[in-house]
């Protein structure tokens, strides 16, 4: 096993990984950028490297300066996490062209199946099924409409790079066709360095339903059963959990060997995820693979028991996975909500800023993957992600409750979060029937606001904070004839 | 005691009178009242019971006012008395119909449209990015584009005028 690994992010996933580490016996190295000085990774971090200014280019997305930072400190691995570099070739090639382990699939597997339309072509000789679209990308718009118009619309315009819904666009109409793409391209370019797209048939509110997978280097794979992330915002998921309300055994079943067969026809090694659209007919389509650890990987480990970090440098040091597909089993329920720095009111707007006040909830099946702390200044240039609040129980129903709980008891001050909107989305009806589709916010939830419920408690708030603040030092000097060294000291903190 | 609170745009006098003790207030707050016994956990957590119900609320001073946490919700609340002049103009600006302002700290990252040209309410006119968000500013009302006051790769903020749109004087 290594020694000691780098860890190529930042924020919550950078301290998730650590905290495995720590338990293994690993050394860790954070890297950071100038923004991120004081952040929980660091502080958590064995050892930790100024990558450079805060703009990615010159630090997250920095390939030379990682590999400079990992041979400087003896690091034996790097893990990339996800987003940044986790799903880019030429970063995996450059960690092995250095002699680094890359704590993932080999850089050939990443490409194959970041290129979306390549990814659909080997689906497809696998006997996986691919929702109907192209199967080359381009960068012309007029080729573009020309293939809408022969699909019919509504269609969905996809980056070939893509993930995280970058450079993704549901196209209503021909009108608004040609801005779709520019927009589309222009964000993939910055966001993958490739602005070729390409067009899938549009599915009218699917489900999505993942399979995690793990693929030792001896030819062992196995999945670890499904995760459904229907609730999204911008296509990005907000709300994840397993087993799927709309999970059978035979579904389960197919599905799994389906996801099991992707892995096999790419050759992939390490822990992976094969995203499916399930429609309302049961019938499912492959939709992308995403070569690394996922977000919402947490609620598979809750349910299944396996820390996925461990699997992944047991898998990188070369190990074989130490349990078949029949050993692993699945108990209870796991949902995680993730907490966005985003105003919930205005249209999801990041909302960037300092940390005032931050109070973990607490108690029985509640983990908390963060990655801020009290006084960190949540900065402009990243991904809004501040935490992943994940509860556990033995039904769907019980670990809902819990998860309700959880949130109302969640404290970040100063910055906007989604939180009060999650609350509103885990409390409705549909919700609690499992009735979750990929339209589920626009459906139930467009223009949410804030209830006003509360509004007078927050006022009788300000008040008395007002009232303690202000007669503090005077309430300590009352009464007293000569003020001793304590009472005048008052407003002192250290 | 009297103050003026505002949360988001609504603001409501809140009188607060001493009961029997210092630890026990009396609130009016618009035609509602309410007994209030408080206790200071910290110099931010306090357990309030209000009407013989308890509560758990956290307050945090910040730069535009205090940020008060209620069972899962958050507020900015603001002394409409304390607040600073400079934030009310820029909102002012921000209000006045044909000037486009972004909504959060931003980058600019696409410039739609040229000084001179005409444009229709709700066309595309600056492309801002915050976050890895990308988000399209839009012409308030149909006009012609007076001014652009930024350019690509510009850090702007809220209150900023990017663009001024002029309304087209109908001729007859």
């Amino acid at each position: 096993m290594f020694k000691k690994i780098l860890i190529a992010n930042r924020g919550e996933i950078a301290v998730r990984i650590i905290r495995t580490c720590r338990e293994m016996g690993i050394q860790t190295v954070a890297v950071y950028s100038e923004a991120d000085a004081g952040a929980a990774h660091v502080l958590e971090a064995d050892e930790s490297i100024l990558l450079g200014e805060s703009e990615p280019s010159k630090s997250y997305l920095n390939i030379e300066r990682l590999i400079a930072a990992a041979k400087n400190t003896g690091s034996e691995a790097i893990h990339p996490g996800y987003g940044f570099l986790a799903e880019n070739p030429e970063f995996a090639e450059s960690c092995e062209a250095a002699g680094i382990p890359f704590i993932g699939p080999p850089a050939r597997v990443i490409r194959d199946l970041g290129n979306k339309t390549l990814a659909r072509r080997i689906m497809e000789s696998a006997s996986v099924p691919v929702i109907p679209g192209m199967l080359e990308a381009t960068t012309d718009p007029s080729l573009l409409s020309q293939e809408a118009e022969r699909m019919g619309y509504p269609v969905m315009v996809k980056a070939v790079a893509g993930g995280g819904g970058k450079g993704m666009r549901i196209v209503l109409n021909r009108e608004t066709m040609e801005e779709a793409c520019m927009s589309a391209m222009s964000e993939a370019e910055k966001a993958f360095g490739n602005g070729s797209l390409y067009l899938e048939k549009y599915l009218k509110a699917p489900r999505h339903v993942e399979f995690q997978i793990l693929a030792d280097h001896h030819g062992n794979v196995v999945h670890l059963f499904e995760r459904e992330c229907s609730i999204q915002r911008r296509h990005q998921k907000i709300i994840e959990e397993t087993p799927s309300p709309a999970m059978t055994p035979s579904l389960r079943n197919a599905m799994g060997k389906a996801a099991v067969s992707a892995a096999r026809a790419s050759g992939y090694v390490n822990a992976g995820t094969i995203e499916f659209m399930l429609d309302r007919s049961g019938q499912f389509y492959f939709l992308e693979v995403n070569t690394r650890l996922q977000v919402e990987h947490p609620v598979t480990e809750m349910t299944t028991g396996i820390d996925l970090v461990r699997q992944q440098l047991e898998i990188a040091s070369g190990n074989h996975l130490t349990f078949s597909q029949e050993d692993i089993t699945q108990r209870g329920h796991a949902i995680e909500c993730r907490i966005y720095a985003e105003d919930p009111e205005a249209n999801f707007y990041p909302s960037p800023g300092p940390v005032l006040l931050h109070r973990e909830p607490t108690g029985p099946g509640i983990r908390n993957d963060s990655g801020i702390c009290e006084g960190f200044e949540v900065p402009i240039e990243y991904d809004p992600i501040l935490s992943k609040l994940i509860t556990m129980a033995a039904t769907r129903e019980a670990a809902r409750e819990r998860m309700i709980r959880a949130l109302k008891s969640y404290v970040i001050l100063g910055i906007r979060t989604i939180i009060p909107f999650l609350i509103d989305i885990l409390s409705s009806p549909e919700f609690a029937k499992g009735n979750t589709y990929t339209d589920f916010i626009d459906r139930n939830f467009k223009n949410w606001s804030q209830s006003k419920e509360d509004e007078d408690l927050a006022r009788i708030a300000y008040v008395v904070e007002e009232m303690t603040y202000f007669n503090k030092p005077a309430t300590k000097v009352k009464n007293s004839g000569w003020p001793t060294p304590w009472e005048t000291l008052g407003e002192w903190r250290m | 005691m009297k103050y003026r609170l505002k949360i988001a745009e609504e603001t409501f006098d809140v009188d607060v009178s001493n009961l029997d003790s210092e630890q026990d207030l009396r609130f009016t707050i618009g035609e509602k009242e309410y007994n209030v016994r408080y206790q200071a956990i910290s110099d931010n957590y306090f357990h309030l019971i209000m009407n013989g119900k308890a509560t758990e609320v956290f307050v945090a001073r910040g730069e535009q006012g205090k940020h008060i946490f209620v069972n899962g919700r958050t507020f900015l609340v603001q002394d409409e008395d304390q607040l600073p002049i400079r934030r009310a103009r820029r909102r002012g600006l921000a209000e006045t119909p044909g000037e486009v302002t972004p909504p959060m700290p931003s980058v600019v990252v696409r410039i739609l449209v040229e000084e001179g040209d005409c444009v229709k309410r709700g066309q595309g006119l600056i492309v801002v990015s915050a976050m890895k968000m990308q988000t399209t500013l839009r012409a308030p009302s149909d006009g012609r584009v007076k001014k652009i006051n930024t350019s690509i790769d510009a850090k702007v903020a809220p209150g900023d005028i990017l663009v001024e749109i002029e309304e087209e004087v109908e001729n007859e």
